[in-house]
């Protein structure tokens, strides 16, 4: 289905959806981040790239999920706490963005369906906005197999078309977020499509960064291992985390238990966000440690999203958003490490 | 709904045995379930045990999966969680989720002499392939176990093990030699070169301590065995159990799931990252 939408009207379709729990881009000082809009007036979809993807809504930072307590004499009660129901969207989601979102569905998939994860997956709608600008500097889409429109993962694209929206719907959660306010959105015309195309001839030749010889990057890396290349590439490392912190792709995590009283005893289980840059991610209580250093993490990053994944699933599990590489704050740059390792000779 | 499989079961300890003391303490914690005994498992997979309040440790379990009244397992104190289980009383409760990994393949097996080399705590996942192999005893040749700790003290299943001599060739070793003590001194892999186990129609099956599989291994080779005739178990930081949370891995490998028992084949093409 492709329609437009005048840009003035876009207010009224969000007033339209107070069935849903609406999220989009909001500015708060520099930074731009998905937080809950309860006016729809207050919606701006001119916005650069956000500091966290739209992944903190479906996989939250940190969440209880399971309840404990002591109850008669020597027993215990357990309670699973699972995500509310609630019909949501998520507007001005970047089309690396959303295909970030197909690789974490399929890490949490398979054998042991994640719950959590996917009770709040499949109640989320995401509206795509395309790139005809790129949102960072450090965008690098089109070499991880993306594109500034792609609509993988996606229920809604938008397209900018000056005053108005191009509107690509490709899901039945798309169709009903459009039947909430039907009057509103115009056929395409030949015009409007042919202007979309140009529009996106256009976005493409701005995207300015990009990886060299990507297809070259998984099997060399299989050589890599034990190169002292990781040792040179990671010693500017801080180990703050932010790469991963801020990656969309990333979906590791850490389980622990919260203590509210001890006696009687009373606590939660919370699963949080985890680093693989952190020391203590893989630290056995013996204090034996498989990654010891920095290199041994960087490594790890490098080949958990340029070899692994893509030996396990068939794709990066990278979608080139730039933000490692706009955040980092030592300059490591994901792409400049990626092009030693294409032309790497060991 | 699924099942969810972040949800431990309530399971009581019925029965806690003190198995080495001093600064490594080990203990065997027998464990039922409170409400159902739907659990089965296969030998060499694990359990992620908790602790309401400290957390969850995986754990192997080191009884048969013939039996179905109880779990067992064989727990040295560590970290956070293991050091809240030895505190932890008969009767006291503690949640159960599972099982995860692969476990041995013993169907592959069938007909083949079985060799155990275990070395400290690493006993406890060869238990249960251990004396599965033994209820069994039509389908496998002949088993022996070749079993060493730092010193006498340190042995577990000491009792058991008595019983064990009755049923299949034993061979145990300490470290260091100590007054008394009339079988082998000396490490697990110096032992195995002394005892030659024949490589013909054998499964070799070795748990402990990396130096000493890696020793143990390297032994197995000199004495003729073939890569797919050595099995055994890695340990990793493990916190799902499922292969998400992310760092148990060795290489595209995440031990939880797609181990942790691995053919020496399998496991030499893996890094070094465990």
């Amino acid at each position: 289905m492709e329609k437009v939408l005048d840009k003035k009207s876009f207010p009224q379709w969000v007033t339209k959806l107070s069935s849903y729990k609406v999220y989009a881009p909001v500015q708060e000082d520099e930074a731009w981040n998905y937080e809950v809009i309860t006016n729809p007036e207050k919606v701006n979809l001119d916005f650069p790239n956000t500091v966290l993807s739209p992944k903190k809504i479906i996989f939250p930072q940190r969440e209880v999920y399971l309840e404990f307590s002591s109850s008669d004499e020597d027993g215990l009660e357990l309670k699973e706490v699972l995500p509310e129901e609630e019909p949501s969207v998520i507007f001005g989601v970047r089309p690396c963005d959303a295909r970030a979102l197909a690789l974490t569905d399929k890490v949490f998939s398979g054998d042991f369906e994640d719950i959590y994860y996917w009770k709040r997956r499949n109640q989320v709608a995401l509206v795509g906005l395309a790139c005809s600008v790129p949102p960072s500097p450090n965008c690098f889409c089109l070499s991880v197999d993306g594109s500034p429109f792609s609509t993988e993962g996606l229920d809604i694209l938008m397209s900018d078309l000056d005053s108005k929206y191009f509107v690509e719907v490709f899901s039945k959660k798309g169709e009903q977020l459009i039947n909430a306010a039907k009057t509103l959105f115009k056929p395409a015309t030949e015009k409007d499509k042919k202007e979309l195309e140009k529009n996106r001839t256009e976005a493409k030749k701005r995207i300015s960064r990009q990886i060299q010889n990507i297809k070259k990057i998984p099997p060399v890396l299989k050589g890599m291992f034990d190169s002292p290349f990781w040792d040179e590439e990671s010693m500017s490392c801080l180990r703050c985390g932010i790469c991963t912190y801020l990656c969309p792709t990333c979906h590791c995590f850490d389980i622990n238990d919260e203590v509210l009283s001890s006696s009687p005893l009373k606590g939660r289980r919370i699963r949080t966000w985890d680093n693989c840059q952190f020391p203590d991610f893989t630290m056995h209580s013996s204090g034996h440690n498989p990654r010891p250093d920095k290199a041994s993490r960087l490594r790890q990053r490098i080949m958990h999203k340029f070899q692994y994944f893509v030996d396990r699933y068939k794709n990066y599990q990278c979608t080139g958003c730039g933000r490692c590489i706009s955040r980092c704050p030592v300059g490591i740059d994901i792409i400049e490490v990626l092009d030693k390792v294409s032309s790497y000779e060991g | 709904m699924k099942d969810n499989t972040y949800i431990p079961k309530l399971a009581k300890i019925i029965q806690i045995k003190e198995e080495v003391g001093g600064a490594r303490p080990i203990k065997t914690f027998m464990t039922q379930f409170i409400q159902d005994n739907s659990f089965s498992f296969k030998c060499g997979q694990c359990a992620m045990l908790s602790v309401f309040g400290k957390g969850e440790s995986m754990i192997s379990i080191s009884s048969t999966p013939l039996i179905r009244d109880y779990l067992q397992f064989s727990i040295l104190k560590m970290g956070r969680v293991t050091s809240s289980l030895h505190e932890m009383q008969e009767g006291d409760i503690i949640g159960i989720r599972g099982p995860y990994g692969n476990g041995f393949p013993m169907e592959k097996w069938k007909g083949k002499n079985l060799i155990f080399i275990g070395g400290g705590i690493g006993l406890a996942p060869i238990w249960s392939v251990l004396h599965t192999a033994l209820e069994k005893k039509g389908e496998y040749g002949d088993s022996m176990l070749v079993y060493g700790a730092r010193t006498s003290k340190d042995i577990v299943f000491k009792q058991e093990l008595a019983e064990l001599r009755k049923k299949m060739k034993v061979h145990l070793s300490v470290d260091v030699e100590e007054p008394g003590w009339q079988e082998f001194v000396g490490f697990v892999p110096l032992n195995v070169l002394e005892i030659k186990p024949s490589p013909k129609n054998a499964i070799a099956v070795t748990c402990g301590p990396p130096i000493m599989i890696k020793f143990v291994i390297q032994n197995l080779k000199a004495l003729g065995f073939e890569d797919e005739q050595i099995y055994t178990t890695v340990e990793n930081k493990m916190k799902c159990g499922i292969g998400k949370c992310g760092r148990c891995n060795i290489g595209l490998h995440y031990v939880c799931k797609d181990g942790p028992v691995y053919s020496w084949a399998e496991l030499k093409n893996l890094p070094q990252e465990y």
